[in-house]
């Protein structure tokens, strides 16, 4: 099922990335309007991460592009923020929460440039809101999961932009950062911000999301989710495996042959 | 001042100045290397100099640095350019990668050099010096290049610090936000590369990746900050690169790479010991510590638990009054738990100071002994300890699906974790329950009281409900 959207804020076209030949996105195509916040759900491996990293550039793709707001993302970096997994990290590193949030400040910034009063303002106001301001100068081993989670989430604050992609933000966090995170994503989506947030929990996505993106390496469905959260549609994408794709795949990989031309 | 100290001979300046140059340069780059995990990547670099050097002095006919650095320089940067690309285009894994390309140039260049050894004579004494260094032979000239090289490095991590530190934390970050990813790893490679090309003439290929990774390895522990770690890192180096100088300046026929690479192992070894918060003796400290107020806790919910099974019927009805503490001597205590009588007696003189505990005189009627009370307060912690440990067992039976007799010892660890914060979740997650697993009544947050009635009734069957 697919919904036709006009001046789509993300438009995925043919996107296909595969892993040493092994399919983690075939054929993705799909549009997200401004103003709406998108669940990207589906089983572990479903290409979730690799979906949001082929969109910012971060993985080579075999086929297929990403536009924000209706262009590449090099003319647009500066209106896309995006949020890697906490696990991606490691969180010893010799930083406060406030030097991490001002990362988010870097681009703005550009190379080279020393960091303002004006950046340091903006990255302690986006600490207070999440609820951070009193562990500013905290290491950042020294916060708990969920504190390092809403850390990330005032660095993608401070970048100021109009498109949020997000790597499942909800992962093992406590109910006080769910609690803020979720409201932080009303308060942006309600600026007219788009929002996309990878999340694998089935049972909270239809209560989080206005819209949702079912993905299992293949587009299943997306739109509204009144018409995607359906019975058969949520079998498809948690339950009968893609043996013929996993198949095909597997021989291209044997034979050491691109899965695209 | 010692007397084999000649402070007015010239070649001991020399020799202080070059290390200590040395080895602030490579600590700077070396912080990086650490922080990214790539320590294996500069041992790499480190032994693969060697080639460069042999071929140099074949072409160059010349062991002055000038000749011979230029050589090492362009094999370092050849050999971790092929790491990349090994790594990017082939099956095989960065550490693998790493690996082959250091047996495969530092080979190359112990092949070299014996062949230069057999050929050339006696011309080429003193290239077999960069293997473990030596630096006795610096030259004024050497020093100005080491100076303008250890500047140079200095001035581009001052510049590119908040680059660097992005590129080290987070990289996809980096690359997402639009920072020209690949030139700042190649600005950084090639700052290591000339680190390690003034390096090997001091501690030589060997031991280099020593004197990248021990001084940041060394500063991790006395700080939290990037900043203050670099000029940690250089200054650790400093005074490793200082003394093992002077060691092999004093004692005759002793190299000074390796007794530089002794002195820093002991900068290290004394951070990783004695450093505050995160050195191995603060710890002991800190568990130490906590052991002490586990013990103390423990009086507190011993107490308590006497006080509930005293007066079940005020610990059980809402609004019924406070259950005040028994008086229990400390052989009572004893009976109630296995306490080590020495800490017990230093657990109650803690809790007496802290107005938790009170002594009690026997009374002049004999109707009660001496011993200890628990103040309302002391009374409250220990109420507050059961709780956590009943919220706790409940946690493991109900949630974690765990058998009702195997959950005591977890919840006796468990309790003197958890934060106010936890303890409020626990509860929210638990639906605010009244009795434990065991069919104990749960006490109340302010902890004066418990809900429900006593724990006489038969226990509830946690897997039923
Ligand atoms: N760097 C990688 N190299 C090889 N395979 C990968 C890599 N990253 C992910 N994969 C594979 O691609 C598939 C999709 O992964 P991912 O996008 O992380 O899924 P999700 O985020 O939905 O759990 C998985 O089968 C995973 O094993
Ligand atoms: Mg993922």
């Amino acid at each position: 099922m697919t919904t036709a959207i006009a001046d789509p804020v993300l438009e995925v076209h043919d996107l296909t990335v595969t892993y040493r030949q092994k399919p983690a996105l075939w054929d993705i195509d799909f549009g997200i309007p401004q103003g709406v916040l998108v669940g990207v759900v589906g089983p572990n491996g479903a290409g979730k991460s690799t979906l949001i990293k082929a969109i910012m550039d971060l993985v080579p793709t075999a086929s297929g592009y990403a536009n924000c707001f209706g262009q590449s993302l090099d003319e647009v970096r500066q209106r896309v923020s995006y949020v890697p997994q906490r696990e991606s990290v490691d969180w010893d590193f010799p930083a406060s929460a406030l030097d991490v949030v001002l990362m988010g400040r870097y681009g703005k910034r550009g190379l080279f440039r020393r960091l303002s009063n004006r950046d340091r303002r903006v990255a302690r106001e986006c600490l207070r809101t999440v609820g951070l301001e009193a562990f500013a100068d905290r290491q950042i081993a020294q916060l708990s999961g969920g504190q390092q989670q809403r850390v990330f989430l005032a660095r993608a604050l401070a970048q100021e932009a109009d498109l949020y992609l997000m790597d499942e933000p909800f992962a093992g966090v406590d109910a006080a950062t769910e609690r803020t995170t979720l409201e932080l994503l009303g308060e942006l989506r309600d600026q007219g911000k788009t929002i996309v947030v990878v999340h694998h929990d089935l049972q909270t996505a239809a209560e989080y999301f206005d819209w949702i993106v079912l993905l299992n390496t293949r587009l299943v469905a997306y739109g509204p989710k009144a018409e995607v959260f359906t019975p058969e549609l949520l079998q498809e994408t948690y339950g009968g495996s893609l043996t013929l794709l996993a198949n095909v795949s597997e021989l291209a990989r044997k034979q050491n042959l691109p899965v695209r031309e | 001042m010692p007397q084999w100290l000649h402070l007015d001979d010239p070649n001991l300046w020399l020799v202080l100045a070059g290390t200590v140059l040395v080895g602030a340069a490579s600590a700077l780059v070396g912080v990086f290397a650490f922080l990214r995990r790539r320590a294996l990547v500069g041992d790499a670099v480190a032994h693969s100099v060697l080639p460069g050097i042999a071929l140099a002095f074949v072409v160059g006919q010349s062991r002055s640095l000038a000749v011979l650095l230029p050589g090492a320089f362009i094999s370092g940067l050849l050999a971790l350019w092929s790491i990349d690309a090994i790594a990017r285009n082939s099956r095989i894994k960065p550490d693998a990668a790493t690996g082959l390309v250091l047996s495969v140039f530092f080979g190359t260049g112990i092949l070299l050099m014996t062949w230069i050894q057999r050929s050339q004579g006696a011309a080429q004494a003193g290239l077999d010096r960069f293997l473990f260094g030596q630096a006795a032979g610096i030259l004024p000239t050497d020093l100005y290049l080491f100076a303008a090289v250890a500047a140079f490095l200095a001035v581009c991590i001052a510049i590119a610090l908040k680059e660097f530190r992005l590129l080290s934390f987070d990289p996809e970050f980096a690359r997402a936000i639009g920072m020209p990813f690949r030139s700042l790893e190649g600005l950084l490679a090639v700052l290591t590369v000339l680190a390690v090309v003034i390096g090997v003439q001091t501690v030589g290929v060997v031991l280099m990746a020593a004197l990248l990774i021990t001084p940041a390895a060394a500063a991790r522990f006395w700080t939290d900050r990037l900043g203050t770690m670099l000029l940690l890192a250089a200054g650790i180096a400093a005074m490793g690169s200082m003394a093992g100088s002077m060691v092999s300046y004093a004692v005759p026929r002793q190299p000074t790479g390796p007794w530089i690479i002794v002195a820093l192992s002991a900068l290290a070894l004394a951070s990783m010991a004695f450093a505050p918060r995160r050195g191995w003796l603060a710890q002991r400290i800190r568990l130490a510590a906590y052991r002490r107020k586990i013990a103390r806790e423990n009086v507190l919910k011993a107490f308590w638990h006497a006080a509930e099974e005293q007066r079940p019927e005020v610990a059980s009805v809402p609004g019924a009054g406070h259950p005040t503490s028994p008086v229990l001597s400390e052989a009572q205590l004893l009976e109630r738990r296995a306490f080590v009588p020495r800490s017990l007696r230093r657990s109650m003189r803690k809790l007496a100071r802290q107005g938790l505990l009170q002594a009690v005189q026997a009374q002049p009627d004999a109707v009660s002994a001496a011993g200890w009370q628990a103040t309302p307060e002391g009374l409250r912690a220990g109420a507050r300890l059961a709780r956590i440990h009943r919220l706790w067992e409940l946690y493991l039976t109900e949630k974690l699906r765990i058998a009702p007799d195997h959950v005591h010892d977890d919840a006796e660890a468990i309790e003197h974790l958890i934060t106010p914060e936890l303890e409020a979740e626990l509860e929210a997650v638990l639906d605010h329950p009244e009795r434990d697993p065991h069919g104990s009544a749960i006490p109340r947050p302010n902890g004066t009281g418990s809900r429900g009635k006593d724990r006489t009734e038969k226990p509830i069957n946690p897997k039923a409900g």
